[in-house]
């Protein structure tokens, strides 16, 4: 295993994507790359801003109903009072 | 005088509980407060949620192709194309920034219960919407007069079927559009209720927040 690590780490044609057989320095070889990593990229950016979007609207709705529920109460009556004991 | 039955007595046996101060009129104190377990958003709002990720993927990878031929070639655009109409097409960018812009006053207009400025700002969207097509189409017919079709070379294909597409979905939501502004002009959408509304806009956002994405790529890159 160290010595098929070894060999693949120091060879500098497995730079080269696995698909195209131009080999490394060619440009379609890094415009393949960095296609490949573009798109990589992609799905995490678009879960990561859907699953943000989801949390921003849960929170922002949290904080109104939580407002709501600790409104003062629009007619003060006697057991809204705390004297009451209620 | 309390009945028996019901009042507590002062040496009555509470089993190592403590002994609760007694309220106005009797009885627990308040229950706590119970969390409402209704949705943030509606069904419709979270399913073109997921519809726009769809279509963000979709447009990935697109891009995704046209960037392996954009960085594989050494020259770009390619020698003996037509050149593409940079000028226009930027300000046809901020034709369509400035829908968004408007459409979003529409949903302003909704929450507060405002019908008339609602169904005009939605008129004015459709309207900027629609000159962003009709200048895109115009500066295709010119570079297909001057040689650039889909078939005439890769630059070509890349170009229609990138900008095209993103034309196409500019069209659907224009649609869409003019059949929210019906339902608006019926009195459908209301403070309370306007999903319909709010998923057009939804669309129509995603739409116009892709085209500078797709322009500074095309035509600047």
């Amino acid at each position: 295993m160290c010595g098929v690590s070894t060999v693949l780490i120091t060879n500098p044609l497995v730079h080269a994507c696995a698909v195209c057989v131009t080999g490394a320095g060619d440009p379609t070889t890094d415009a393949f790359n960095w296609s490949v990593l573009f798109l990589m990229a992609m799905p995490y950016l678009v879960v990561g801003s859907i699953a943000g979007g989801l949390f921003y609207t849960y929170r922002r709705t949290a904080a109104k109903r939580e407002q709501a529920q600790t409104a003062e109460p629009p007619v003060h009556l006697a057991w809204n009072d705390k004297e009451s004991g209620r | 005088m309390a009945r028996s039955s019901t009042a507590r007595r002062l040496d009555e046996d509470l089993g190592g509980r403590e002994a609760k101060q007694p309220a106005f009129g009797g009885g627990d104190p308040p229950a706590p407060p119970v969390w409402s377990n209704a949705p943030i958003g509606s069904n419709a709002w979270v399913a073109v949620l997921m519809f726009l990720g769809a279509e963000a993927m979709f447009f990935a990878g697109l891009i995704g192709a046209y960037l392996v031929f954009r960085l594989g070639s050494p020259l770009w655009p390619p020698p003996f194309q037509p050149r593409l109409p940079v000028g226009v097409t930027g300000l046809n960018t901020l034709i369509l920034i400035a829908s968004a812009v408007t459409m979003h006053w529409s949903l302003k207009a909704v929450r507060a219960s405002n019908r008339q400025t609602l169904i005009r700002r939605l008129v004015y969207t459709a309207a900027l919407g629609g000159i962003f097509l009709v200048i895109q189409g115009f500066e295709w017919l010119r570079l297909i007069h001057y040689g650039l079709t889909v078939s005439s070379s890769v630059y070509g294909g890349l170009f229609y079927t990138l900008i095209g597409f993103h034309g196409l979905h500019v069209f659907g939501a224009l649609i869409w559009l003019l059949v929210v502004l019906l339902q608006a002009r019926r009195g459908r959408f209301s403070k309370e209720r306007h999903v319909g509304l709010q998923i057009c806009v939804m669309y129509w956002t995603f739409v116009v927040a892709l085209w500078p994405v797709l322009y500074g790529l095309v035509y600047l890159y």
